[in-house]
């Protein structure tokens, strides 16, 4: 660092220590933060704490199922249990087991769409699609604000910062009439540009980095296997994100204009990026990709036989079943035994089977629209930055996506468990409840390609924004 | 008022010289036309397809063939949430209240379909709409074209050479004003017009019966809000120093309005007010439909204690001696019970959104933004309580059915013989189709008038202010 640096920054410091109206603003943008990461942990933890209760909930279910075969069955109650415990004729619908989609230890900085969506479903094996599309409670208003959360307060309100900082770079001098002192000196205006450019950016988004450290530690530990990358990434991406918005005000600067001009200018930035774009892109996603979900809706009704006393009717339902369930082929010869219970499971897994292709087809399109939208990221660093976090935090639409999936594969392994032992007149014994099926989820594929893409397209805007800028300001 | 006018001539001259001020205000009018187009076509869209399933489903529970009234009860219908026509000027909460709602005997489920869940997390950024774009861009366009209005004329000098030649500052700022609402007005007319034509012709409306007036207030909170939008930016011209002081407290202002104090506000009436969660929800009203409200009836009980009451009453020995089906009795007592234990939650649970949402509407007194955005959202129909009042109107629906269904169960079949009874179509068509129409415009309003009483309030206070200061104001030493 040669003297002359050291001096531009000795005289920016002692300017900054003394605006009182800049510290104030720091420091109100350390509070905001931390406000933001305490609402989100207290939101997640809400979230954990239901996710507890359900788990207590099944655990003390199939601990009562499990006791029924050791204990003694002196009343009725204790009869009816082991033979719900006991009997797959009871058992295929009764027992419930949880799907959980718990919260990524992150996701308190980044809380995405995880107010929005279910993150726990009780299933058992009747109609998958009867257990599916029944919303959490949640204030319409309140879900139309959304959360202020970490991940809005380095979106939305540190650019602010940065253009609060940085409007004035060059024009103030000219207004203060101190312009023409510093042309004097032998020091190019440029290069003292950049170097309080350069000290603003240390300031800023060194508060930035503080911020998120503080909010990376107590949401969680970022040594953790699966941590260390969405740590890095958000650390990383705070940091372009922030060299973004210094770059573009560095190319704003250079037109050299009037600071009200920049400050226009500017906040006209802000409000394409953050307002203008996203706002449109999804009216466009809406209108472009009309979805209805009218058609989903018909298959939460609820349907059964036509007559329970029509033996005829309940073998049909239960051969065309068994059409579809190569597993069961040959359990027919048994059909007398229990021909209501499994007349009733047919019915349901028809159903089933045959609403799979409208729900699939639904989510497809789902994926469509977005994967569209998708491709105009880039025209806002904005939202791809939250894009990138809400992955990151695993709060994003496609971890939603592949729950869904998820709970399809899970609500198969329920009924094969359970309709093995119906459709072959096996009881469910003891043992059995060591090998209960488990929910399973896979991890999305791309998701650290689309992250590091993503924060590369950031970087490539931010270098972008400055390199013409530094042309520009010879 | 001649001079009044003449300052404002010069006003506008000088506006319409500002090319970034008028690029910004033909992006502004473009945008306002897109959202306007994009917010038909969804309507039109939405609508259509609402309009045909509901059909639809209305012919599946006329055609659903003979059967026993209580499978029909559970056979059930749906309702879906029409979008009313003013949806279109503001999406309010349509993206968030959820479409769709299965109506079936014993249990109220809730709505489904969050049309926002078909989206990524960008639409939290919000959608763009004609009511975002007033509320939120054109207010920082007046900010742009007015925060100069003083600091102008006072860094060029002219300020001086005004008052030397007497004119007021009283003058000085209305003439300013006015200019300022003359521009914005001619900008937004085409747009007045359009969302007039639109809402008043063309389109059938069942939904909404008031479409006209409601368009009209409408105008009339917009133009209160931009008005006082522009005398604020004006006032705030008046009291600084620089171009620059004015414009940051104005955009400070803005910021703190439109961006930062919805979001706490929700939030902190989240924290407030924790809202239990679906599956608590649903737990304690299992509960209580078991051991009844006071813990201490079961089912057991509350079915003996019918059963005696009915055969006191009847003077018979037994439920089969009763001249009707005592079960079609019975299973509607269950019904009733379970409604009043639903009725009872669901109150708990709308007495948390609501308060929630007071929340709200108290901050709104110190924000005009949050009181124009709960009126526009509350006169294009898509706010919380009209969303609760048709939730409402359709759980009634529900219990009609239910209620004629058991009824006919219990005139009609036999004691013990579920399959032997069933019945046709013509009971099908007993039950009328979901027909539902938003509450008035004045019945709504008056669930808002903390916001409407913010609109007033500011407007004094913006009054008062620019009084005051036009009388303080040293022009000399300005």
């Amino acid at each position: 660092m040669d003297k002359t640096t050291q001096t531009l920054i000795r005289y920016e410091w002692k300017s900054f220590i003394r605006n009182r109206f800049q510290l104030l603003m720091l420091a109100a943008a350390f509070v905001f933060g931390m406000y933001a990461i305490y609402y989100g942990q207290s939101e997640i933890n809400g979230q954990r704490q239901t996710i507890e209760a359900v788990t207590a909930l099944e655990q003390k279910e199939f601990f009562e199922y499990k006791a029924s075969f050791r204990e003694e069955l002196t009343t009725l109650e204790a009869e009816q249990t082991h033979d719900i415990a006991s009997r797959p004729a009871y058992a295929w619908y009764r027992h419930g087991y949880h799907a959980i989609l718990p919260p990524h230890d992150y996701a308190p900085l980044a809380i995405g769409q995880r107010d929005l969506f279910r993150y726990y479903y009780r299933l058992t094996g009747m109609s998958l699609h009867y257990q599916l599309f029944e919303n959490e409670l949640a204030n319409p208003v309140n879900l139309m604000a959304g959360n202020f959360d970490l991940s809005f307060v380095l979106i939305y309100l540190f650019p602010l910062l940065i253009i609060a900082f940085c409007y004035g770079l060059f024009s103030a001098e000219r207004e203060n009439g101190t312009l023409a002192l510093l042309q004097i000196q032998s020091v190019s205006i440029r290069k003292i540009i950049l170097v309080r450019l350069a000290f603003y950016f240390t300031m800023v988004t060194g508060l930035a980095l503080l911020i998120s450290s503080i909010g990376l530690l107590t949401s969680g530990n970022p040594l953790a296997e699966e941590n260390r990358l969405p740590a890095a990434a958000w650390i990383t991406g705070v940091a372009a994100y922030c060299a973004f918005w210094f770059g573009l005000m560095f190319l704003i600067v250079s037109f050299r204009k009037n600071s009200s001009f920049n400050a226009i200018s500017a906040a006209g930035c802000w409000l394409v990026f953050l307002i203008v774009v996203p706002a449109l892109l999804n009216v466009l996603v809406t209108t472009k990709f009309p979805l209805s979900s009218t058609t989903l809706a018909g298959l939460m009704r609820r349907t059964s036989l036509e007559n329970e006393n029509d033996e005829e009717e309940a073998r049909e339902v239960v051969m065309e079943f068994l059409a579809h369930t190569p597993k069961l082929a040959g359990s027919d010869s048994l059909l007398h035994n229990n021909l209501l219970s499994k007349a009733y499971a047919a019915f349901t897994s028809l159903k089933d089977i045959n609403s799979k292709e409208a729900v699939d087809r639904y989510m497809a399109q789902v994926i469509r629209r977005n994967k569209w939208g998708a491709r105009f990221h880039w025209l806002s660093p904005a939202i791809n930055m939250q894009n990138l976090q809400t992955k990151m935090a695993k709060t994003d639409l496609h971890t939603f996506l592949l729950f869904h999936k998820a709970l399809a594969n899970f609500h198969e392994s329920i009924t094969d468990f359970y309709f093995s032992r119906l459709f072959w007149d096996k009881p469910i014994r003891q043992e059995d409840y060591s090998n209960l099926p488990v929910f399973e989820m896979s991890e999305i594929k791309d998701r650290w390609d689309a992250i590091r893409i993503g924060l590369s397209k950031i970087m490539l805007m931010a270098v972008l924004a400055f390199g013409i800028g530094y042309v520009k300001m010879k | 008022m001649r001079q009044v006018l003449l300052i404002a001539q010069k006003e506008i001259k000088v506006a319409l010289r500002e090319k970034l001020v008028v690029s910004l205000g033909a992006v502004t009018l473009l945008l306002l036309g897109v959202a306007l187009y994009a917010g038909y076509v969804s309507y039109r869209q939405q609508q259509e397809i609402i309009t045909e399933t509901q059909a639809e489903k209305r012919k599946e529970w006329l055609n659903q063939g003979d059967k026993h009234p209580h499978i029909a009860a559970h056979y059930g219908t749906f309702v879906f949430k029409s979008k009313t026509v003013l949806s279109l000027f503001d999406f309010g909460l349509d993206a968030y209240t959820g479409t769709s709602v299965y109506l079936e005997a014993h249990y109220q489920h809730g709505f489904m379909f969050r049309p926002a869940q078909d989206h990524t997390s960008m639409i939290r950024f919000g959608e763009l709409s004609a009511a975002l774009v007033l509320q939120v861009l054109v207010p920082l366009l007046i900010i742009f074209l007015a925060f100069g209005a003083f600091t102008r004329e006072r860094e060029s000098g002219t300020l001086k050479l005004l008052m030397s030649q007497g004119i007021s500052f009283r003058i000085l700022t209305w003439g300013k004003i006015v200019a300022y609402g003359i521009i914005l007005a001619v900008v937004l007319l085409p747009f007045v017009a359009g969302i007039f034509i639109l809402s008043v012709s063309g389109i059938r409306q069942e939904v909404i019966p008031d479409v006209a007036f409601r368009a009209l207030l409408l105008v009339l909170i917009y133009g209160v809000y931009l008005w006082l939008f522009i005398s604020f930016s004006v006032w705030i011209s008046l009291r600084s120093a620089t171009g620059r002081n004015a414009l940051l407290t104005l955009l400070t202002c803005w910021m703190f309005f439109a961006v930062l104090m919805p979001k706490t506000v929700a939030n902190l009436s989240e924290s407030f007010y924790s809202l239990p969660s679906m599956r608590e929800f649903r737990a304690r009203i299992q509960e209580d439909k078991r051991n009844g409200l006071d813990g201490k009836t079961p089912r057991s009980v509350r079915m003996a204690r019918l059963e005696k009451a009915y055969l006191e009453k009847y003077r018979v020995d037994s439920v089969q001696q009763l001249p009707f089906n005592f079960e079609g009795v019975s299973m509607q007592a269950g019904e009733e019970h379970g409604n009043k234990v639903y009725d009872h939650h669901l109150g708990k649970l709308r007495e948390t959104f609501h308060r929630q949402n007071r929340l709200r509407s108290i901050a709104s007194l110190f924000n005009p933004y949050l009181a124009v955005q709960h009126l526009s959202m509350a006169l294009s129909g898509t706010d919380m309580h009209t969303f609760i009042y048709f939730e409402e109107e359709v759980e009634d629906y529900r219990r009609e059915l239910v209620r004629k269904m058991n009824k006919d169960m219990a005139e009609n079949s036999r004691y013990g013989e579920f399959y032997g009874y069933k019945a046709q179509s013509d009971l099908w068509q007993e039950i009328d189709d979901f027909t539902y129409q938003t509450p008035t415009a004045p019945v709504l309003l008056q669930l808002y008038h903390l916001e409407i009483l913010s609109l007033l309030f500011w407007m004094m206070s913006v009054f008062v202010l620019l009084n005051y200061s036009n009388r303080k104001m040293k022009p000399l030493h300005g």
